[in-house]
């Protein structure tokens, strides 16, 4: 008997079929969509500047460093100093940091038969708003990231303030989320030393534990990252080894019939993105161990996700330290935009994974514009053949409470998958 | 470009007091006295949900009287209300919870509802949150799916003609609204609108999607996004743009509303004048540069590491208005032009294919109404608006759909 129900998430619309009490197939709907891709044809390449933030008011900056970091790829050579660098990896950081406290205490809180903490997802998330705003001017959706470097300038008085916002929810992370110093916790290597911890991580952890899902919500086991900076890095884990050499001209899309989100893979296969595969690919002790247990499981992302920002947080500590305000924030290209006729693409870890854009620029304006979003990775329905990963990670559950939360712990967004 | 600089200077350097801040002693004892009264039968009825006691709530948070009665005076300030009126702006916070308030997202990149999350500093987020009724709001909102639209149901039965619809986002009316549909039942981002709409007490259409139509109806309007004035008829409205819009406004809004039982008071383009009275110029700061002739010419450069005018980097304050280089975001902590990226009109029509990035004002096929030295912000308004043939015809295009299909309705 195959018995049918649907589940609405936000703008995306889950069709479970079951059989045998267990879901043996679901259908992943996303049912909006905006035509940003076909705005941006035509236009003045500097005007994606200030349209691709706004495909999504959750990781707008990733769009907008995505955005200036493909047309710089347009020119044979630029430069960019090393301080615009770091800008824009620091702000990159406090964009995922505060998406995974939201993330964990609004969506993942009430899963689990808590109630939302409200003030715990937007403490640290305004503390990491307002640095970026110190570089950004506001946030969400700042454009001041510009071909050639960051336009703004600033100051010893700034640096002062960013650390003190740094300062201030590294202390709210240990004291409320892993209850331990954020050192100390970066060198856990075995899952048991988290798990005997106190704090809002753990106890979600053990939760999971007594329930005995942790081995639930598995998927392809098979990760990827394109994103490479100071903190993360580049490469793909296929049957549990890491190749490093992977190409943004092997990523393809294709479209589904039945939603408004396109498929993506890699080589023809489908791959899971986002902090699990940054941790992975980047062997992140820690991690490493708890996928030893459990394997690409809920346990294993939700730790992963919640453990980065402890890892981001000391990164962005001592990217500070190597900012040298002397350094132009801005060098100006041999040739101005308008003038190319080229082609490019970027690769950025944004909060739910890799994020990439590629662009074509003829005759001063943008000929083609393709987005591909972390959660069209992760979230998109897959073909006859295969499911997508979040797919193939609920099929087998036996009801879909549990299904929910499998699909929840991958990061839902539903304006950037179908932009 | 000389020229027209001298020429907006002249323009801009007019008296900046567009908006009316004094109406007279006895305008405000009359409105003194109908705020008191709305208040006292506020006081009387029925809270729309008994979640929080406001001072419980704001003690609980560590957050002295002082810090509250120091958002009251800015608050009060904000509205253009004298500070008499700080008692009574004090007493409507207490009474958000009167105010029952839902909240859609339609066609969007749901960055109002993040630009909320960062309101005005913990304090004022307890009240935003759990204060006001935020009856129903499709991502704050733990329930989901099916629990999701019988709450959104509950709330429009118990709330009739009594709710605030907040919306974000805009319509997309092509493709017989399938661009977007929302629920079980696929419900078209237009029919849920107008069925939520329907027993509102008035509309808030909320950043530039909503306000204008915003990103997705920049050319070629790929699903022939519209704004909300655009569909939603016969209901009081108001815009609150920007991308996106300031979370002061928001809570300005529905504290007025619920001191004096009324919208506040708008210009041609809706938009509350507390809040849009102002012109971003001409409460700059670096608008000193910009009248002594100094200005940035080029990134980074000597003139960008002193802040001084943007406007030939292409700075869009001298025809944009909006509070944001007063109330800044993020807490106060900046704002674009603060970090020196100039201001890109993100509160008017069409800035997405006018105003954008760096075309300077001079080239941006936008002409500052001549004339007057003392033209009103309406005036102003219409002025854009009216350059912007692109603009009109989509709204034209848009009421003749909107109008169609009100039209066929079932009844
Ligand atoms: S107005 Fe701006 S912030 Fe609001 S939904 Fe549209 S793009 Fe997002
Ligand atoms: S920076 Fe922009 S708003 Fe400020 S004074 Fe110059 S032109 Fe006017």
């Amino acid at each position: 008997m195959i018995k049918l129900i649907e589940k609405i998430e936000g703008e995306a619309k889950l069709n479970f079929s079951f059989q045998e009490g267990r879901i043996d197939d679901v259908q992943v709907d996303f049912m909006s969509s905006r035509g940003i891709e076909e705005i941006l044809k035509g236009k003045s390449p500097l005007d994606a500047l200030v349209i691709n933030p706004r495909v999504c008011g959750i990781c707008g900056h990733a769009h907008l460093i995505a955005t200036v970091q493909a047309l710089e790829s347009c020119y044979e050579d630029i430069k960019i100093s090393k301080k615009a660098k770091i800008i824009r990896e620091l702000t990159l950081n406090f964009e995922i940091i505060q998406n995974h406290f939201k993330w964990f205490y609004l969506t993942i809180f009430p899963l689990f038969g808590l109630k939302q903490e409200i003030m715990k997802a937007l403490h640290p998330s305004q503390l990491m708003g307002k640095a970026i705003a110190l570089f950004g001017g506001q946030y969400p959706h700042t454009s001041y990231a510009i071909v050639g470097g960051v336009a703004c300038e600033i100051t010893n008085m700034d640096i002062i303030k960013l650390q003190r916002y740094i300062d201030e929810t590294i202390g709210f992370f240990e004291k409320n989320v892993a209850n331990a110093d954020i050192q100390t916790l970066q060198k856990l290597e075995n899952t048991a030393d988290i798990m005997t911890k106190q704090g809002d991580l753990p106890d979600i952890l053990r939760t999971i534990e007594k329930n005995g899902w942790q081995k639930l919500g598995k998927s392809y086991d098979r990760f990827i990252a394109f994103g490479e900076n100071s903190c993360f890095a580049k490469g793909k884990l296929l049957n549990a080894r890491i190749y490093r050499n992977v190409f943004v001209e092997d990523v393809r899309e294709s479209d589904s019939t039945t939603s408004f989100a396109k498929s993506v893979h890699y080589l023809d296969r489908y791959y899971e993105v986002g902090p699990l595969a940054r941790a992975m690919i980047k062997k992140n002790p820690l991690i490493k161990d708890a996928h030893g247990r459990y394997e690409d499981s809920m346990f294993t992302r939700i730790l992963a996700r919640v453990y980065e920002i402890a890892g981001l947080l000391t990164h962005s500590r001592s990217l500070i330290e190597e900012l040298d305000l002397s350094e132009p924030s801005y060098i100006k290209p041999d040739i101005d935009i308008s003038q190319l006729n080229s082609s490019g693409s970027s690769a950025v870890e944004a909060a739910r994974g890799t994020l990439i854009h590629k662009v074509e620029i003829e005759n001063s304006v943008i000929k083609n514009y393709e987005i591909i979003t972390p959660t069209q990775w992760n979230l998109c329905g897959g073909d006859n053949k295969n499911r997508g990963v979040s797919q193939k990670a609920m099929i087998g559950l036996n009801n879909t409470d549990i299904a929910e939360l499998v699909f929840k712990t991958f990061d839902v967004c539903s304006v950037c998958t179908t932009h | 470009m000389p020229d027209r600089i001298e020429g907006v200077k002249k323009l801009f350097t007019s008296r900046s007091a567009r908006v009316e801040t004094n109406k007279g002693e006895s305008y405000y004892n009359d409105l003194f006295e109908r705020c008191q009264t709305r208040l006292r039968e506020l006081r009387v009825s029925q809270p729309a949900n008994d979640r929080l006691d406001f001072s419980e709530v704001l003690s609980n948070n560590g957050v002295d009287r002082r810090d509250f009665m120091k958002w009251v005076s800015a608050t009060t300030a904000m509205l253009m209300l004298p500070p008499m009126f700080s008692p009574l702006v004090a007493e409507a916070a207490e009474l958000m919870n009167r105010a029952p308030v839902i909240w859609l997202e339609l066609q969007d990149c749901a960055g109002n509802s993040e630009a909320l999350l960062r309101s005005d500093g913990p304090k004022i987020d307890e009240i935003v949150l759990d204060i006001i009724s935020l009856e129903f709001h499709e991502t704050l909102q733990a329930a989901a799916g099916f629990q999701a639209e019988k709450q959104l149901e509950d709330a429009i039965k118990t709330f009739k003609g009594k709710y605030l619809l907040f919306v974000e986002g805009s319509v997309p009316m092509g493709m017989n609204g399938q661009y977007g549909t929302i629920g079980a039942g696929a419900e078209t981002f237009y029919d849920h609108l107008m069925r939520v709409s329907k027993d509102a007490a008035a509309v808030v259409a909320v950043g530039a999607c909503a306000t204008f139509g915003g990103i997705p109806a920049a050319a070629p309007n790929p699903t022939q996004a519209v704004g909300v004035m655009d569909v939603v008829k016969g209901k009081p409205l108001i815009n609150i743009p920007a991308c996106p819009a300031n979370p002061a406004n928001m809570v300005g809004v529905v504290i007025h509303y619920i001191l004096t039982g009324q919208l506040p008071e708008l210009d041609s383009l809706l938009r509350p004048k507390f809040a849009f009275g102002y012109r971003i110029h001409d409460n700059c700061e670096r608008r000193a540069h910009f009248d002594a002739g100094e200005y940035v010419e080029e990134w980074g450069d000597e003139g960008a590491k002193n802040n001084f005018c943007l406007y030939k980097m292409g700075c869009k304050g001298p025809m944009t208005f909006n509070n944001c280089s007063i109330i800044r975001y993020n807490e106060a902590v900046n704002w674009p032009i603060g970090v020196g990226r100039g201001c890109i009109g993100c509160s008017e029509p069409d800035f997405w294919d006018k105003y954008a990035y760096e075309r300077p004002m001079a080239n941006a096929k936008i002409k500052a109404p001549a004339g007057g030295v003392e033209k009103s912000v309406d005036e102003f308004g219409l002025g854009l608006l009216t350059a912007a043939g692109i603009g009109i015809g989509i709204h034209a295009i848009a009421s003749a759909i909107g109008g169609k299909k009100e039209d066929g309705g079932a009844e």
